[in-house]
């Protein structure tokens, strides 16, 4: 008896921030070592590296690539055609998602599986796949090789998936009931969509339009074949980085690293803040 | 009549929800629609509200024909069992939904929302969001947001049927001061014959898609129309080729009473002022009987002795069927 309640005491002498009380046992302290550990060896110290890798020359290496007038281009090209493809995921993986979850018909099974494909097969394999169907030897008689709607084309390829993924169970969830009660209440099927149904699964499509951004500004292997890499055309970053190691210049290829990796943290924070406020809004 | 249903039927696939149904539901009364799970009492509310369609009949509502009507236009009030509250609308919100839509202005849908929120007593919740309120809580919240629009009749299905037992006990008698303080015409789905016995005007008996009675909670235990109805709402035993409830048994230690049958006591409960006897009669069946405390106490029974059993007089009894021997 006495002791316990002598251990009790100890442990609630515990020193730190006053109102926050760490939940941390002797177990979870250790997890959480570990897990720190594994997460800076793997993201934290490359991370940091690239940023001092490019910092090397001072600011000059940041004001060189972005002054290069290629670098430019590829960046451009790389965020616009990102965001484009995003924008055209929001649309349509709603749409796809609520078929798969809202309606019963023939081959609603596969079409299930095969939305993974895109996601799950190697991305020179999706290249080729495109190439085939809309290369010079099109069997569809449409080419759009080396040219810019290739990037978008292969782009939206690799990310389709995404927005499926992250709505298609939230839109599973949603009870029927909650509809039923917006319809008896006078709502028309508009107005259910708008207020009802959009709000529960806006936090999902941010998820998912976060995931196919971050996926689209990294994609190499797709493009490669596809879009022919001219530069200041359909030169995406991700090349110019390789080319830019191929000639041995490590710090321009850090620098445009870093600022990709800036854009990646810009554009998921921005999505969060979208998906909030669109969330409480109602 | 408020409500009226005539001819209805309805089926999923091979199963019959509704045979044929027709009843009519008084104005301004709370109605229950009592039966066992599946039989079908769901289905006909939701065919009121306009949620699920009538294969065929007719539904009329305050006069006017609403078989094909949209939900939208019923003007139905819905509380739904597991509340179907919009989870990030706050409180508030939710009761102002049905305002908002029909374009009231700002002033006018709060004052009726803080009425509103008064009257199931969420006053000072108008600002949390549901997933911060006691399922009782959300529940009151619904019913407010039902009653916001002002509907012609509202429509509870199993309002209380995700509560535990003492919030739905505190619940029902809630509803039906409620129910006496805003008289709107209130029909309410239940499979607890207590719960439709305590808080109903009248109850619709409904069993296997068919209506098997109507009629004020008294009237229905005192004079069931047939053995189903008996047997649902209350305990039921069999003494000799009648059915009856265990209470309208008399017990004695001596055979003075024309017609009483003899018997062993073969078990003997006592549950607060309730004494439960299980009484073996001589051809083999067991006889469920209750008594009084006092009673039990001024006849010393106790397991093991013989007694004779009579129906007291004034029982409602029906006749037993052969289906359902067993007391």
């Amino acid at each position: 008896m006495t002791t316990a309640v002598l251990s009790q005491d100890t442990r609630t002498v515990g020193r730190g921030r006053p109102g926050v009380r760490s939940t941390l046992t002797r177990g979870s302290a250790l997890g959480l070592g570990v897990a720190l550990l594994w997460f800076s060896l793997l993201v934290l110290i490359p991370l940091a590296a690239i940023v001092a890798t490019a910092g090397g020359e001072g600011l000059r290496g940041y004001v060189d690539t972005l002054t290069n007038p290629q670098s430019w281009a590829a960046i451009k090209l790389t965020v616009g055609q990102s965001l484009l493809v995003t924008g055209i995921n929001v649309v349509m993986g709603p749409i796809i998602a609520w078929v798969l979850v809202r309606d019963r018909f023939w081959g609603r099974g596969l079409l299930d599986l095969v939305i993974d494909i895109p996601f799950a097969m190697p991305t020179i394999v999706a290249g080729l796949v495109l190439l085939g169907l809309y290369g010079p030897q099109s069997p569809l008689g449409i080419n759009v090789s080396n040219s810019r709607p290739s990037v978008a084309l292969a782009l939206a390829f690799v990310t389709l998936p995404f927005i499926v993924r992250t709505v298609q169970p939230v839109l599973g969830e949603l009870e029927a009931d909650v509809e039923e009660a917006a319809a008896s209440l006078g709502a028309g099927r508009l107005t259910i969509l708008r207020r009802i149904v959009l709000p529960a699964i806006v936090p999902a499509i941010a998820a998912g339009a976060a995931l196919s951004f971050a996926r689209a500004i990294s994609e190499y292997g797709t493009l490669v074949l596809i879009s022919g890499s001219l530069p200041y055309k359909t030169e995406a970053v991700s090349v110019r980085v390789l080319s830019f190691i191929e000639g041995g210049d490590r710090t321009s290829a850090a620098a445009l690293a870093s600022i990709m990796l800036g854009v990646a943290l810009a554009v998921i924070i921005a999505l969060d803040v979208v998906q909030r406020r669109v969330a409480r809004r109602g | 009549m408020s409500i009226e249903i005539s001819n209805v039927t309805k089926r999923f696939g091979d199963f019959v929800a509704l045979d044929d149904v027709s009843v009519s539901l008084p104005t301004g009364q709370l109605t229950a629609l009592l039966g066992p799970s599946g039989g079908g009492k769901s289905t006909l509310l939701r065919i009121v509200a306009g949620l699920e369609k009538a294969d065929t009949g007719r539904v009329t509502i305050e006069g006017v024909d609403a078989t094909r009507m949209s939900p939208q236009k019923r003007n139905v009030g819905f509380v739904f069992q597991h509340y179907a509250v919009f989870k990030h609308m706050s409180v508030a919100k939710n009761v102002a939904f049905g305002l908002e839509i029909r374009r009231k202005n700002k002033d006018e849908v709060r004052a009726r929302v803080d009425e509103l929120l008064k009257l199931v007593h969420l006053t000072q919740f108008a600002d949390r969001l549901p997933s911060q309120l006691s399922g009782g809580q959300r529940q009151r919240m619904a019913l407010a947001r039902a009653l916001a629009v002002q509907p012609k009749v509202l429509l509870l299905d199993e309002p209380f049927g995700a509560l535990d037992a003492k919030v739905r006990k505190e619940l029902r008698e809630w509803l039906r001061r409620l129910h006496d303080e805003v008289p709107v015409t209130t029909v309410f789905v239940t499979h607890d014959q207590e719960e439709a016995m305590e808080v109903a005007d009248e109850i619709v008996v409904i069993n296997d898609g068919r209506i098997e009675q109507v009629g004020r909670p008294d009237q229905l235990y005192d004079r069931p129309a047939n053995d189903f109805v008996m047997g649902f709402l209350g305990d039921v035993t069999q003494l000799g080729e009648v059915r009856l409830r265990p209470h309208d048994i008399e017990i004695a230690l001596t055979p003075d009473l024309a017609g009483s049958v003899p018997g062993d006591v073969l078990r003997l409960t006592r549950i607060g002022f309730e004494v439960r006897l299980v009484v073996g009669t001589e051809d083999g069946r067991e006889v469920s009987v209750v008594t009084t405390r006092a009673h039990a106490r001024s006849l010393e029974l106790d397991a093991g002795d013989r007694v004779w059993i009579t129906p007291s007089s004034g029982a409602s009894t029906v006749p037993a069927m052969k289906s359902l021997l067993a007391g």
